[in-house]
Parts: C-alpha cells; sequence; structure tokens
C-alpha cells in the first residue's frame, strides 16, 4: 500500500467511524429496511391470499355429457333454476340471490370427494346463476363440529354455509352457532319441497320446534350381496340340504351370520362369506353395534338417563357381530371403509352391509371420474343384488347444510342453502359419480334418470328407500361423539378377545360418565327430543308410524 | 453513507441538534431492535401457554357453554382416567423400546460405515432416506404391508417358514406393538446412525493407532477407546430422540387408531382423542400440562447427564 492509499484508505475508514459512532446511517439503514420489510409483509398478505384463492378457486362449471343421465338432470337442474317453475324453490332462490352478486360465500365441506360438488359442480353453477361466488373450505369430519364453535367464539363471520351431522345439531343450535330458518323459509320456500323428503330425513334438522337446515345426505346403510353367488344352483342345493332352507338374502342376523359361514366354508379362500369395516376409529363399529341393538330390542337409556347397553340385548349383538367375523374375510377386523369395498369390488366377499355409495361403486358407475380412481374397478358388476340390512339398518350419520349464526350475508347464504337442496338441483348433485352425496328425496328414489345410471340402478334406488323405511338414526344429542367413541373402543376390544359383558359395562361407565359430565336433566331432555324422530327406535320406525313411502 | 464526518462536526463545536422523534429514537433504540422479536414471542409461545394455563382451570368444551372456572377438576379427570394412566405406561414403554433398538442398530451401522469401502456414499444415502419421509406416509407404508387381506407380509412369511401365517399385525397384541415399534425403528434409526457417525468420526485416529501398537484387540479399542469417546454423542442422540419418540402419534393414528379397544393409545393419542374426537378441550390441556410437567423431568434428568458427561 502506497502513501495515497494509505491516506484514502484511511480518510474512508474515519468517515465510516464517523457515521457509525453517530449512529446515523446504520439507524436510517434499520428503519429504511425495517420499512421495506413492514411494507412487503403487508404486501404478502394479499398477494397470497390471491395465490391461494387462484390455488383452491373453484373449477369451471363442469358439466357432463348432455345425452347422459347425468347430463340431463343438469339440465334440468338449470331450466329449473332459469325458467321455472316461478313458484319452484330453486327459481325462487335463483331470482331473489341475484341482489347478492357479487358477494363470496364461505362454505364448510368435508376434505376430499364430498368437496368436488361445490368445486365443479353446484359452486360454479350458482356462480353463473347469480353472481355469488363461492369459498369451498375442506375440513375433516371433527373439524367441521369444532372449526364451527371456535370460529363462533371467536365471532369471525368466517363460514355462511355449515355441513354439519345431524347429531351436532342440538350443541350447535343451543350453542348459538347456528341460525334457525324459519322465517327465510316462510319467505321464499315452496313448502311441498319439505313434503319431497323422504320421512326418516324429513324431520332431522327440526330442533325445539325450528328448523335449523335442510338435510342433505341420505347416508342409509344396505345390504350388497353378490346375486351369482346366491342364485348358484350348487350353493342353492347344498344350502336347502344343510339347512333345509332356500339360500337367499339374510333377513335376520342369525341368517345373515350363517349365510356367511356357508359361503366361507364353500368356497374360501377364492371367497369369503362377509367382511365388515371394524379397525378401530372407523365408524363401522358404532354402526354396526348400534343398528343390531335396537335391533335386539336394546335401549340406549333408562328412564333415569343411565347406560342401557350393559344388558342381554348389548351380549347378544356382541355375539352376534363376532360370529359375522368369524365367518368373514381375513383381516375383517382391520378393514376400513375403503378397503371393504375394494375387498368387494374385487369380488373377495359375498356380503356388505354400508353407505350408497357402494351399490354405484359396485354397478361401477363411481369409478367413471377420475377423482375416485382409488377405488378398483368393479368386477362385479351386474353381480350385485340389494336388500334392507338384517333387522333395521342405520342411517349413518348423514349431513345436514346449516346457516351459521355469524354469517355476514345470512340472506345468501340461506338461498344459496335452498337452491342447492331443491328437488331438480339436489337430484343432479346426488348423480354425480365422485360426489359421495346420496339420494334422500321421494323424487331422487323416483328418478327415471337416476334408474339409468347403471343396470340395477332401479333396484338399488328402491332398495334405499325401502331401507329408510325401517331405517335407525344415530343418535342426535350433545356428547354423541363421546358415546360412540365408546362403543368403537368396546368393540375393538372385543374383537382382541376382552370379555363382552365386561367389555359392555366399561362402555356403559363411559357412558354415564358422559351423561353427568353434560347434565343427566339436559340430556334427559335431549333425548326425550330425540326419541320424538321416526326411526329413533325400532319400535318408531317410518315403517311403523305408517308413513313408509311405497316405489 | 454520509459525507458529514466527526471532525467537521468537532470543528461545527456542536452536534447536529435531533429532532424529537430522533431523540425519542435515539433512547429507545435497542428496544426498537429486539422488540419486533420480544412481540413475536409473546404472541407465539408465551400468550398460548398462559391462555392454555387458564383453559385447564376453566370450562371449555365445545358441548358445554360458558367457561366457568372449574378449579382442578379437569386434572383430576385425567388423573383419575385409567386411560390417561394406561397411555403414559405405553408411551414410556414404546419409546423406551424403539429407542433402545434404534440406538443399537444406529450404532451397528455406524460401526461398519465409519471406514470406507466402495459404494459407501450411495448406501448411505439411501440409509438416510427414511428421515425425510413423513410419519403418516410412514405409517400408511407399512399399514399397507401388515394389514390383511391385502398386505404381502403373512404372505411371504408363510412362504418362507412353509406354514399358513395368520398374524394380525395391527389388531393382535402383543404383534400391533411389534409392528409399532418396526414402523418408528425403520424412520429414526438413520437418525441414530447419522449422529453416532459424526461422533466416530471426530475419535482422533492417533488413539487407534496408539492402541494397535500396545496390542490392544478390536473389542478392548472398543471399550476403552470408542466408548468413552462415543459417549456424550450417544446421550445426546439418545436424548434427542426420546424426546421426539415420546410425541408418538402419527404412525399409530394411521396404523392402529388407538386400538383395538385402547392398547394402543400413547399419550400424544389420548390427549388428541379428548381434545379433537370428543371435543373436551379443556380436560386435553389440563393432560398436556401434565404430561409436559412429567416430560420436563425426564428431559432434565436426561440434559444434566448429558451436561455430566461433557464435562467429563
Amino acid at each position: 500500500m502506497n502513501d495515497r492509499e494509505r491516506r484514502d484508505f484511511q480518510a474512508g475508514l474515519e468517515a465510516e467511524v464517523d457515521a457509525f459512532m453517530r449512529g446515523e446511517p446504520s439507524r436510517r439503514t434499520f428503519i429504511k429496511r425495517f420499512g421495506q420489510m413492514t411494507g412487503m409483509l403487508a404486501l404478502s398478505g394479499p398477494m397470497l391470499a390471491t395465490m391461494t384463492d387462484w390455488a383452491v378457486a373453484q373449477q369451471k362449471l363442469e358439466l357432463a355429457d348432455p345425452s347422459s343421465p347425468l347430463g340431463q338432470a343438469q339440465a334440468l337442474a338449470m331450466k329449473a333454476s332459469t325458467e321455472g317453475p316461478a313458484d319452484g324453490s330453486a327459481f325462487r332462490a335463483v331470482e331473489a340471490a341475484k341482489q347478492f352478486a357479487g358477494v363470496t360465500l364461505n362454505h364448510t365441506y368435508e376434505a376430499g370427494l364430498q368437496a368436488l360438488d361445490p368445486r365443479n359442480f353446484s359452486g360454479p353453477m350458482w356462480e353463473q346463476l347469480t353472481g355469488i361466488k363461492s369459498n369451498v373450505v375442506e375440513l375433516s369430519n371433527p373439524d367441521q363440529y369444532s372449526k364451527a364453535v371456535a370460529e363462533h367464539i371467536a365471532g369471525s363471520g368466517a363460514y355462511d354455509v355449515l355441513d354439519i351431522s345431524p347429531a351436532w345439531t342440538p350443541s350447535l343450535a343451543d350453542g348459538g352457532v347456528i341460525a334457525p330458518l324459519d322465517d327465510y323459509i316462510a319467505k321464499y320456500m315452496n313448502p311441498a319441497d319439505f313434503e319431497d323428503y323422504h320421512p326418516l330425513y324429513k324431520a332431522l334438522p327440526t330442533y325445539k320446534g325450528k328448523i335449523w337446515g335442510f338435510f342433505d345426505d341420505g347416508d342409509i346403510f344396505a345390504l350388497y350381496y353378490r346375486k351369482d353367488i346366491f342364485e348358484d344352483p350348487k350353493n342353492q342345493e347344498a344350502y336347502q340340504a344343510k339347512f333345509n332352507a332356500k339360500l337367499e338374502a339374510p333377513k335376520t342376523w342369525a341368517e345373515y351370520n350363517q349365510i356367511a359361514q356357508f359361503i366361507t366354508d364353500q368356497m374360501a379362500p377364492k371367497v369369503y362369506g362377509a367382511g365388515h369395516f371394524r379397525k378401530a376409529g372407523s365408524p363401522g363399529n358404532q354402526f354396526d353395534f348400534l343398528q343390531q341393538y335396537r335391533a335386539n330390542g336394546g335401549k340406549l337409556f333408562d328412564e333415569n338417563m343411565k347406560a342401557g347397553i350393559a344388558s342381554e340385548a348389548g351380549v347378544k349383538t356382541l355375539e352376534s357381530m363376532l360370529a359375522s367375523n368369524a365367518a368373514s374375510i381375513p383381516g375383517n377386523n382391520e378393514l376400513d371403509a375403503v378397503s371393504l369395498w375394494a375387498a368387494f369390488l374385487t369380488g373377495k366377499v359375498a356380503m356388505i352391509y354400508s353407505w350408497p355409495p357402494s351399490g354405484r361403486m359396485a354397478g361401477n358407475y363411481s369409478q367413471s371420474a377420475t377423482a375416485i380412481n382409488f377405488i378398483p374397478q368393479s368386477q362385479i358388476a351386474g353381480k350385485v343384488g340389494y336388500a334392507v340390512v338384517p333387522g333395521n339398518p342405520e342411517h349413518a350419520t348423514g349431513y345436514n347444510k346449516a346457516l351459521s349464526a355469524d354469517s355476514p350475508n345470512p340472506e345468501a347464504a340461506y338461498l344459496f342453502m335452498q337452491w342447492v337442496c331443491s328437488p331438480p338441483v339436489s337430484l343432479a348433485r346426488v348423480m354425480l359419480p365422485y360426489a359421495l352425496r346420496d339420494p334422500y328425496r321421494i323424487s331422487h328414489f323416483k328418478s327415471d334418470l337416476y334408474a339409468q345410471l347403471f343396470p340395477g340402478a332401479k333396484d338399488y334406488l328402491v332398495n334405499l328407500n325401502n331401507s329408510a323405511n325401517v331405517g335407525l338414526l344415530d343418535p342426535i344429542m350433545p356428547g354423541a361423539q363421546d358415546y360412540f367413541l365408546s362403543i368403537d373402543r368396546m368393540c375393538t376390544a372385543v374383537w382382541a378377545g376382552a370379555d363382552p359383558k365386561a367389555s359392555l359395562e366399561t362402555a356403559a361407565k363411559e357412558w354415564d360418565e358422559t351423561t353427568d359430565r353434560l347434565g343427566v336433566d339436559s340430556q334427559k331432555a335431549f333425548y326425550t327430543e330425540f326419541l320424538k324422530l321416526p326411526g329413533a327406535t325400532a319400535d318408531n320406525t317410518v315403517e311403523k308410524l305408517g308413513m313408509a313411502v311405497k316405489i | 453513507m454520509s459525507n458529514f464526518s466527526l471532525r467537521q462536526m468537532t470543528s461545527a463545536g456542536a452536534p447536529l441538534p435531533l429532532s424529537g422523534v430522533a431523540q425519542w429514537t435515539e433512547r429507545h433504540f435497542k428496544w426498537i431492535l429486539v422488540g419486533p422479536a420480544v412481540l413475536l414471542i409473546v404472541a407465539l409461545s408465551i400468550y398460548p401457554l398462559a391462555f392454555s394455563l387458564v383453559v385447564s382451570f376453566i370450562n371449555y368444551d365445545f358441548q358445554i357453554p360458558g367457561h366457568a372456572f372449574v378449579g382442578l377438576k379437569n386434572f383430576e379427570r385425567v388423573i383419575f382416567d385409567p386411560v390417561a394412566r394406561w397411555s403414559l405406561v405405553l408411551t414410556a414403554g414404546l419409546s423406551g423400546v424403539s429407542v433402545a433398538v434404534e440406538f443399537m442398530l444406529g450404532l451397528a451401522v455406524a460401526l461398519t460405515m465409519v471406514r470406507s469401502f466402495p459404494g459407501r456414499g450411495l448406501i448411505m444415502s439411501i440409509l438416510i432416506v427414511p428421515l425425510f419421509i413423513s410419519p403418516v406416509i410412514v405409517g400408511q407404508a407399512w399399514t399397507l404391508l401388515l394389514q390383511r387381506p391385502f398386505g404381502p407380509t403373512n404372505y411371504v412369511l408363510s412362504q418362507l417358514l412353509g406354514y399358513e401365517v395368520t398374524i394380525g399385525w395391527l389388531t393382535e397384541s402383543p404383534w400391533l406393538y411389534i409392528s409399532l415399534i418396526i414402523a418408528d425403528v425403520w424412520q429414526w434409526t438413520p437418525f441414530m446412525f447419522v449422529i453416532l457417525l459424526a461422533g466416530l468420526t471426530s475419535i482422533p485416529p492417533n488413539l487407534y493407532e496408539a492402541a494397535e501398537l500396545d496390542g490392544v484387540n478390536a473389542w478392548q479399542a472398543f471399550w476403552a477407546i470408542t466408548l468413552p469417546h462415543l459417549a456424550p454423542m450417544m446421550l445426546l442422540a439418545i436424548t434427542f430422540r426420546l424426546l421426539d419418540a415420546i410425541r408418538m402419534f402419527d404412525t399409530i393414528f394411521i396404523m392402529t387408531g388407538g386400538g383395538p379397544g385402547t392398547q394402543t393409545y400413547t399419550a400424544s393419542y389420548y390427549l388428541y382423542t379428548i381434545g379433537f374426537t370428543q371435543f373436551h378441550l379443556s380436560q386435553a390441556t389440563a393432560g398436556s400440562w401434565l404430561f409436559l410437567i412429567v416430560t420436563a423431568l425426564v428431559v432434565t434428568l436426561l440434559v444434566r447427564r448429558l451436561l455430566r458427561a461433557e464435562v467429563n
């Protein structure tokens, strides 16, 4: 370094040190950068929101081939919304909703396949008709309850339309999370649309004399069996010789177990008699126990709200379920609903009872949608018979559409609910191959278009209707999830070798603890309300009340 | 950079006059610097922690309206719940066995891989792949392998053993525990391996050369040189892994769903069920605090031991 360079260096250093001593440039830099950072943060919010909106935005309206049954149903839904009849709920909802063009409705939906309906079909169609946008918030099933409550506590107004299990209605209504619809219904809805609900489902959103939503998913269990195996002369002959009875769809649980064991003995390992979704946490255990227990005459609670499950009917139910397990495919107790479908569709089991998509999958209709291609192609299409589950089938959860009490756009939200659940629009929705929404209106069960969806669809619809006629509802009361969890734990413990009687007593103790925690009197009031519903017990099914729908 | 130098200021006889805002900034500059970080910590850590403490003493249940003060009721419910006690025992057992197996395997692999050989880099890369996989995916993969009737495990075993194997890997005791441990060991043994390998490579090679000159055999060298030098790293790896293992949740959620019964409820799974299946948030929060206390005791013990080992 020469002298000149040294001088320059010293001068530069001096300037630096002076500036540092004053703190001026570094502070300025800091403030400047802090300002930049804050500005960027402020900008990043809307930028991210825009990107997220774009990423999860609803798709373009996805319509089926207009000549297909689904395409025709979609065209009819559109026509009913735009041309009328003028007193139709769909038309009236669309006309009234046009004043809200530009607003965005936030809907909660179960994540996955369920959410494809509002994303690909009903959301875009509603926007096209009214200018109201839809934002679909996908949540897991338990979060559909907990998030709705949490947002209500926070008063955020995050949701407008809630998809809820009917069992949650009393808690959410009493908690102020959902709003009654009576005034809106009086103002906008065609009352005839209510009469179109199957009687099992009609009263589900009613609580304390008010209507808290629209029922929107007929999740009734039904029996799906292999007609080709049942009608095989060799099997017919052998069964007749062994049991002196005709081999046909079982009407009692004893018959069910006997037939399952017979087919397993005759055909395993190629085909097993039955399969069930019994994995811990999969809801098959609770639904199966509840339907068989009540069909066996069991009462859920006595007059003092003490759990009734540790009873003779309880033991009989568990013993029957154990016999079913023994006659089933190996690994029966490890199956969830999807793997049970896989076993049935690949021809490994002769009988299953499950939700309505089972029939659409067996007919290879659902698999026409790429979204559902994780389900194997059906190797049993055309070979499946439909029957009512022995005793009484469970209506396994279902969905209500409810109006969030904190919605910033309650009227627009209500009008969407009315439109989407109206007969023509809901028909098009329950016909979507991927959506997992199942028929629930009488007009759905009678639909000629639906009957053309796949061979045997007509019989399938008739069977769903007949199943609903004798169907049982899940208990609709606070703590339902606690009661269900205890049943699931009890059942899986029994499958693993625990004593049925002792397990029933443990579960009954847990039920009593739940009831005590929530308040005996309060729970008794809820249970009394529940017992008024058609389908609450095997003694007051729709059929026994003389309200059965004949198709 | 300013061209206004200290020399010029001094020659002018007085410092530059500062505005009111500038003076305030001057006085509080250190607080301005740390403020955002403190705010962030308070918002993201302190506030939730304090709020959770409040929640554990009130009713915060999505099924029971209101937030009445309930004293120690939520803690009582957890302490007297047999499922909670069992979940703690299972957590200790599963994490203890998993970490022990992972440690033994990790040490064995690290000792094998410490020497250079052809293909070592490739094998090491493959060995650590499970570390980067989400535990949910690991659980799903093992479920697909073990779940009857579709999983191939029983078929493969039947072919190898010459008789039909019908083990219920996910539903029968003790196989379900073995399955959970296998899944955990598969994923986390590489963690042990990586840490222990780092420890092994840091041992000075001249120690082994000197030992060899003294006629020490491999076993003696392991006991006298490797083990003492590796001990702090071993304790570090075990501590870290144990802290993670006691939070075991994902694989259980996917593989067994906590069942059969409550046989595979770990503490985390128990708390999840109480909070997010049954919506008893205040009870779950009280349980989390109890679990935190137990964990803190274990951590304190381990960390003290770790520090002592480092000092030695």
